[in-house]
């Protein structure tokens, strides 16, 4: 016997409070001045006899009650042995079904290995059977029923997850807390040495854990897999489209694999690439030839190896016409056009074009064909177009706005609405530029490129701000980009040029991410990810949007979300690899390639010591899990915590204190 | 009103005098009756003048109809001497919830003032005791007795011990006419030795009334655990048991209180038990029972 913490056990000194009030302060009573002593007579030797009796057994339960307590934190225990335990353990069998038990006949020989253990097992032992992936999932509760037991094992199938040990140990640690017998845990896996944690302290399992391994791999297999694809989400034009695969091969000698990228199907290139030995390669397609709408796309290799799953990789691309844009400008402007087509070219991968047009030229023009508008340095706009502009925005449309020495001279911005306070030209006022003082990094515009740092500014217009939100400041707290919601439209205002003479932001670098952003903020889209992984989580809707009803169909064509989940739930976690079709609560139809986490696919196994250091035992003894098979552990020590029972003893011991106390305490009651 | 003869909030006025008022009107509203309650204006006879009557009570209309002296008479004219004797021993400052023995027992003499002086037209008077006469204000109904009284009254302390045989000797010579003497005290006595002390006043044929003063706790003590209980009188202490003052006590106390009852009425004289946490209407209406009844 023992104690955990023994330290808790100077408290004990605290046992002398008890006797102090008892003993100490017994006779100490204050006299009470009274009208007349005529019909007292003094009365002592017996009740003091008695009351002394009740005294005792009232110090004697409280002096328990304390020492009870000082003994339940002092945690004691004691040591059984593992046989004297046998009868009341838990039999836990784990098998890992994640993506690397695909390889071979890994799963079947671990559920081979697991259902021998059962058939080993006493019949009054009860047994409990889990699956390890990403997460443990629970097959049954403790049973002594062989068919059910057996019925779970049977119905392991292989996932597509990742097996991590940290978070069996985890679980082990949370179920230890609430399974008060010792656990032995038999684990079937092929010990992948990915599936570690990346401390080994995350993998130490509780004291009521002991662990039997039974790997179902001894030696790293080879295994060549396709480890990424660089596609774009979004296909505009086929011929400027690029697909690079990364092709890996793990354990593996020199070889040339023959890669394929396949399209809804059908093979619509092949190369061959050289792989060095353990090494990788990569190899790029230099067109993507898919039709309009979503495409399956998968980049494929010929690897014959024993994991045939993870030679393929998985994406999914959308074709669209790029969507043009309303450039306006000034005739005597030639310079502005040409930057903005410049950086929305190289920026947005040719998802836009740009039509540039003199502001004599824009009366016939209707702004609602374009993806959005921008107003470059516009002194004046016909009042046909600002009214069409006005009425485009309200309905939806977005308007981005540069004012420039020419649209200083206005009393207001047009579209925009706000008052011009005063134009700086910083160049003749000694500073020479401005620099960016702040940027809000919440909004999309600037995301991504941060600060402004080395743009300088030579000419500002000061607008009044109102009721806009500013995205930037100059250092002197001058608005330079402004945002602003009108109607359902929005309005970005950049209050300064274009052109490369107010300032010289286009040749800055940040000048491509901003355009790029601000084009796919003002026109409403988003990046696509033409790829994910399993595990991960794909989120169905904004704050805004909420009790819209998502729709999501698995790989396999099922609709895994139930009504009530289609109508709240905010994310979805993508469990299997393969193509997911979704419907989102924007409106928005969208299909989502999902593949395995690469890591699976590296097939090397842990160390014979480390798993040795696992099990908390020597590394001679790899002949354990044979003989536990056979029902017969060896001796060994494990402590027996006895604070539970300390406590219920505590809980007595407190409840028959307070039952006397308050029947002593009923004698100062005035009889009535 | 009612409220005004609670002794807790009697306790909270320091001035005896409002003390009085307070309690005489509030009591006399609660009788829903004349203020002027046993004050009588009204005509009882004419009587023919005699040589020595106070002319002011010559009906001098009456003379002038008739030519002849004639006094006239009122109910009122009955007026009687109410004497209270206030004990002030050392056992009359015991209290139990914030008013004392004494406090109440200053409360329900003023009031007994108040109301013979200001309403009845009594002449009252005071004799402070405990084992001396300590103080004497003769009986009178003239004008600022009331303020005598209360002033005795406010300056009636407790001290030493109470001594009814050697105060009582003495005041039996002072009380010549016969009244209504009013004992107020808290009796820790013989019942015997009580009544044989007091009884002389009676063949005197005045009416007595014992006001017998206790603290709630002096008839039901409450103690929670053994303790040493000391005299307020003797300074003796001694040790007693929550189970003897539970029991055998309260079975003393009672006996005592029944014993001196029944003592007292067998001898004539009236006897009311005054516990301090009850409102004081009960012994004023004693007191105007005994009033209207025998004068």
């Amino acid at each position: 016997m023992g104690f955990l913490t023994p330290w808790f056990l100077a408290g004990a000194a605290l046992a002398g409070l008890p006797v102090y009030i008892h003993l100490l302060r017994k006779h100490s009573t204050n006299p009470q001045p009274f009208s007349s002593l005529m019909f007292f007579e003094r009365r002592t030797q017996s009740s003091i006899k008695h009351r002394r009796l009740r005294y005792l057994l009232l110090l004697s339960l409280r002096l328990a009650v304390l020492l009870l307590l000082i003994l339940a934190f002092a945690n004691p225990f004691i040591d059984r042995s593992s046989a004297s335990m046998r009868s009341d353990r838990l039999l836990l069998l784990i098998v890992d079904n994640s993506f690397s038990m695909r390889a071979g006949s890994r799963l079947a020989d671990a559920r081979r290995e697991a259902l021998a253990v059962l058939d080993a097992r006493r019949p009054a032992d009860h047994a409990q059977i889990m699956a390890l992936g990403s997460q443990l999932h629970v097959l049954t509760e403790p049973s002594i029923d062989p068919g059910t037991l057996r019925a779970a094992v049977d119905s392991i199938a292989p996932s597509d997850a990742r097996g991590s040990f940290g978070e069996l140990a985890t679980a082990m640690r949370s179920l230890s807390e609430s399974v008060h017998t010792p656990i032995e845990l038999h684990l079937f896996s092929d010990m992948q040495r990915s599936a570690m944690a990346a401390s080994f302290q995350e993998m130490v399992l509780p004291p009521s854990v002991s662990l039997v391994l039974h790997p179902v791999a001894k030696d790293p297999a080879p295994n060549w897999t396709v480890e990424g694809v660089n596609a774009p989400g979004e296909v505009w034009d086929p011929k400027k489209t690029r697909v690079q695969a990364v092709i890996s091969g793990y354990h593996t000698p020199a070889a040339t694999r023959t890669v394929s990228l396949v399209v809804n199907g059908k093979t619509m290139a092949t190369r061959n690439v050289e792989i060095p030995a353990g090494g990788r390669a990569s190899v790029e397609f230099d067109s993507l030839d898919v039709p309009y709408g979503f495409s399956r796309c998968e980049v494929r290799i010929d690897s014959a190896d024993s994991l045939p799953a993870d030679d393929v990789s998985l994406f999914a691309v959308e074709r669209s016409d790029p969507r043009k844009v309303l450039f306006v400008h000034e005739g005597t402007d030639t310079r502005s056009p040409l930057y903005f087509r410049s950086a929305l070219a190289s920026a947005a991968e040719s998802a836009f074009t740009l039509e540039s047009v003199n502001v004599d030229q824009t009366a016939n023009l209707q702004p609602s064909k374009y993806a959005f508008v921008v107003l470059s340095d516009v002194l004046s706009l016909p009042s046909t177009f600002e009214n069409t502009l006005n009425t485009y925005v309200k309905g939806g449309g977005s308007v981005l706005i540069a004012l420039g020495t020419a649209g200083s001279r206005r009393p207001s911005v047009p579209i925009f609405g706000n008052n011009v306070l005063e134009s700086h030209y910083y160049s003749r006022e000694g500073e020479r530029f401005l620099n960016v003082g702040e940027t809000d990094p919440s909004h999309p515009s600037v995301e991504k490129a941060e600060r402004w740092a080395g743009v300088k500014f030579y000419f500002a217009v000061r607008v009044d701000p109102g009721d806009s939100r500013v995205v930037a400041r100059l250092s002197d707290q001058t608005p330079i980009l402004l945002d602003k919601s009108i109607g359902e439209g929005r309005v970005l205002l950049l209050t300064s040029g274009l052109d490369n003479l107010t300032n010289d932001f286009p040749l800055d670098p940040v000048f491509v991410p901003f355009i790029d952003q601000t084009a796919r903020y003002l026109s409403g889209t988003e990046s696509r990810i033409s790829s994910r992984m399993v595990d991960s989580f794909l989120q169905l809707r904004s704050a805004k949007e909420q009790a819209v009803s998502v729709e999501v169909v698995d790989p396999a064509g099922k609709r895994p979300l139930s009504l009530k989940e289609a109508s709240s739930a905010q994310t979805y976690q993508l469990t299997q690899a393969g193509f997911y079709e979704l419907r989102l609560a924007n409106g928005r139809q969208d299909l989502v390639g999902v593949n395995p986490d690469r890591r699976e696919s590296n097939l090397d196994v842990i160390p014979a010591d480390v798993l040795s250091l696992w099990r908390g035992k020597a590394p001679a003894d790899t002949a354990q899990a044979a003989t536990t098979t056979n029902g017969q552990t060896p001796q060994q020590k494990n402590p027996f915590p006895l604070w539970w029972y300390v406590m219920l003893l505590l809980l007595a011991a407190a409840v028959t204190e307070s039952i006397f106390a308050s029947h002593y305490l009923a004698i100062q009651r005035e009889d009535p | 009103m009612q409220r005004f003869l609670d002794p807790a909030v009697l306790a909270s006025i320091s001035n005896l005098d409002l003390v009085a008022k307070t309690v005489v009107d509030g009591f006399v509203a609660g009788l829903h009756r004349s203020p002027d309650f046993g004050f009588s204006q009204e005509f009882a006879e004419y009587r023919a003048y005699s040589p020595g009557d106070d002319l002011r009570h010559v009906d001098w209309n009456v003379f002038a109809r008739t030519e002849r002296c004639y006094l006239k008479r009122y109910q009122g004219e009955t007026n009687t001497l109410v004497t209270i004797l206030l004990d002030a021993s050392n056992s009359m400052k015991f209290t139990s919830h914030g008013v004392t023995k004494m406090d109440y027992a200053r409360f329900i003499a003023a009031s007994l003032f108040y109301l013979a002086n200001k309403s009845q037209r009594d002449a009252a008077g005071l004799i402070v005791f405990d084992d001396e006469l300590r103080n004497y204000i003769r009986p009178s109904a003239r004008q600022g007795q009331l303020h005598r009284l209360l002033s005795g009254l406010e300056n009636a302390e407790p001290r030493a011990r109470t001594n009814y045989g050697k105060p009582l000797d003495y005041f039996q010579n002072l009380l010549r006419r016969r009244g209504l003497v009013v004992v107020i005290s808290d009796f820790y006595e013989s019942p015997d030795v009580i009544v044989k002390t007091i009884e002389p006043l009676r063949f005197h044929g005045n009416e007595v009334i014992l006001f017998h003063v206790l603290d709630p706790r002096e008839i039901r003590p409450l103690l929670g655990a053994p303790s040493i209980l000391i005299d307020l009188e003797t300074d003796e202490s001694l040790e007693v048991t929550p189970d003897y003052a539970h029991n055998d006590y309260v079975q003393k106390m009672d006996a005592h209180i029944a014993a001196l009852r029944d003592r007292a009425r067998a001898s004539g004289m009236d006897y009311y038990l005054l516990v301090t946490d009850k409102p004081l209407d009960g012994a004023l209406r004693e007191y105007l029972t005994i009033r209207q009844g025998k004068f």
